[in-house]
């Protein structure tokens, strides 16, 4: 098991010290949520709506739309000179690099998670202070079951011809219910309503999150392998 | 018996092409087989199959006697890559590689290990330097000292002198020339016909998918090879 950990944190540990080299990712998903918060700040009419109330909406809408720029060159970047083909001619179980690769998008998304919801807080005036716990295991469950769909349909799409302009249209269908739970609950939360009425979104997400990453483990060798 | 190396009936097809043609062979231990062929002649492809990266639509590879299926891993330990790509990653250092490359193989000596490769490709005053600021010739010594890290029984050459100058050239055969170090099964697929050759013990010519002639190259010397591989490429079997 040891064994184990240590390739998925290899691939993981590789990930980002390429990232922190480049900051290529974090910088266009991180761009792309400040921007966003700054044109909604400025586009919605506050005397008719109240930010608050569809500050969840946003903030969820934000971190899938920012988080699909990064998680599309996930495989991109094995691309560049072979460098999957080294990895796939090792002796890594498939599955351990598709966990190391969901883990690594795991805190990169995370990252940006934060810092959608640092922005957001700033121009609508949130209060995160409620329930900041459980707010994190919705941001963490959410991001969990994205990243792990994403990274498989990005293996995907670095196969096809048609490459990552084909990954929004495999993955959007499937992350409605990341959309949909995710938001009610930090909706919810906002609003100031008891913990117990998000404990069913929380289930959702955890089911969600749990479902694509074992079955992203499971098919991942089906998707990379030629 | 068991053989360093040995492909059975190998077929690959993309759609209609048939990329790989029936390729059998087998190599001793310390055999060194260079595959010649013109662009287009599905030599890539084989070595991708016997790499274990791309699965043959029929026929099978064994290593060291041992089933080299591409759904195990269990014995990609013994074979190493080198490809005219890299397989590196050019935002980290030449010690970062190595050191990635080597955990992924499960390697546990790597703070020994990682210093005497780069010192036997003469790499050792650059381990911290980023690849992509490497010329194409470190570039192939690293990705040499790469596909070499775990030792393996098997090594697979692809065009491992493209893009190189002809210094460059001459350090990496010297290189090359080390790994036949009489257990070590090679196989090297080029265009050059004299590097090709010097290194061999034997040659294959692949010409649309299938080897046309498997030679001992102690009886062939370069114009004799020259004459064959014209033969072969003009008058496909």
């Amino acid at each position: 098991m040891r064994a184990y950990l240590a390739l998925v944190w290899a691939v993981t540990r590789k990930d980002l010290l390429v990232e922190f080299r480049t900051y290529e990712r974090l910088t266009a998903m991180g761009a792309f949520a400040v921007l966003v918060g700054v044109l909604f700040n400025f586009s919605i009419d506050t005397a008719v709506v109240r930010p608050q109330d569809i500050a969840a909406a946003l903030i969820w809408m934000t971190i899938i739309f920012g988080g699909m720029l990064g998680m599309g060159r996930t495989f991109r970047l094995e691309e560049e000179d072979g460098a999957l083909a080294g990895i796939l001619q090792s002796p890594i179980p498939l599955h351990a690099l598709y966990l190391g690769k969901v883990l690594g998008n795991f805190i990169l998304l995370s990252a940006m998670a934060t810092l959608v919801f640092f922005v957001f807080g700033l121009f609508f005036r949130l209060s995160f202070s409620g329930n900041p716990v459980v707010l994190v295991a919705i941001v963490g469950l959410g991001v969990l079951g994205f990243v792990s769909l994403t990274t498989l349909f990005s293996a995907m799409a670095t196969r096809s011809s048609m490459g990552e302009s084909l990954l929004p249209v495999l993955v959007f269908p499937l992350l409605v219910p990341v959309v949909v739970y995710g938001a009610t609950a930090t909706d919810r939360l906002f609003a100031g309503r008891p913990v117990v009425e998000v404990g069913g979104n929380l289930r959702m997400l955890a089911a969600f999150a749990i479902i694509f990453t074992v079955a992203g483990a499971g098919l991942f060798r089906f998707v990379i392998e030629e | 018996m068991s053989f360093g190396l040995e492909a059975v009936g190998l077929v690959r097809n993309f759609g209609a092409l048939r990329a790989v043609d029936g390729v059998s062979f087998e190599l001793q231990p310390g055999e060194l087989l260079t595959v010649f062929g013109p662009n287009g002649a599905g030599k890539t492809t084989l070595l991708r199959m016997l790499a274990g990266v791309m699965r043959p639509d029929s026929g099978h590879v064994r290593v060291a006697g041992a089933p080299a299926d591409v759904a195990s891993r269990d014995w990609r330990h013994r074979v190493g890559i080198v490809s005219h790509q890299s397989l590196l990653y050019g935002q980290l250092t030449i010690e970062e590689n190595l050191r990635f490359y080597g955990r992924l193989f499960g390697l546990d000596d790597l703070k020994t290990r990682i210093p005497e490769r780069l010192a036997s490709m003469g790499l050792s005053d650059r381990a911290r330097t980023p690849v992509r600021e490497l010329s194409r010739g470190l570039k192939q010594r690293v990705a040499l000292a790469r596909a070499l890290l775990h030792d393996p029984e098997v090594v697979l050459l692809d065009e491992p002198y493209t893009g190189l100058d002809p210094h460059a050239s001459a350090v990496l055969r010297e290189q090359l020339a080390s790994l036949k170090n009489g257990r070590r099964t090679v196989v090297l697929v080029t265009h050059n016909l004299k590097q090709g050759l010097e290194l061999s013990d034997r040659v294959a010519i692949q010409v649309q998918g299938r080897f046309s002639s498997v030679t001992d190259s102690a009886s062939l010397d370069l114009a004799e090879l020259e004459v064959l591989y014209h033969a072969a490429v003009e008058n496909p079997a």
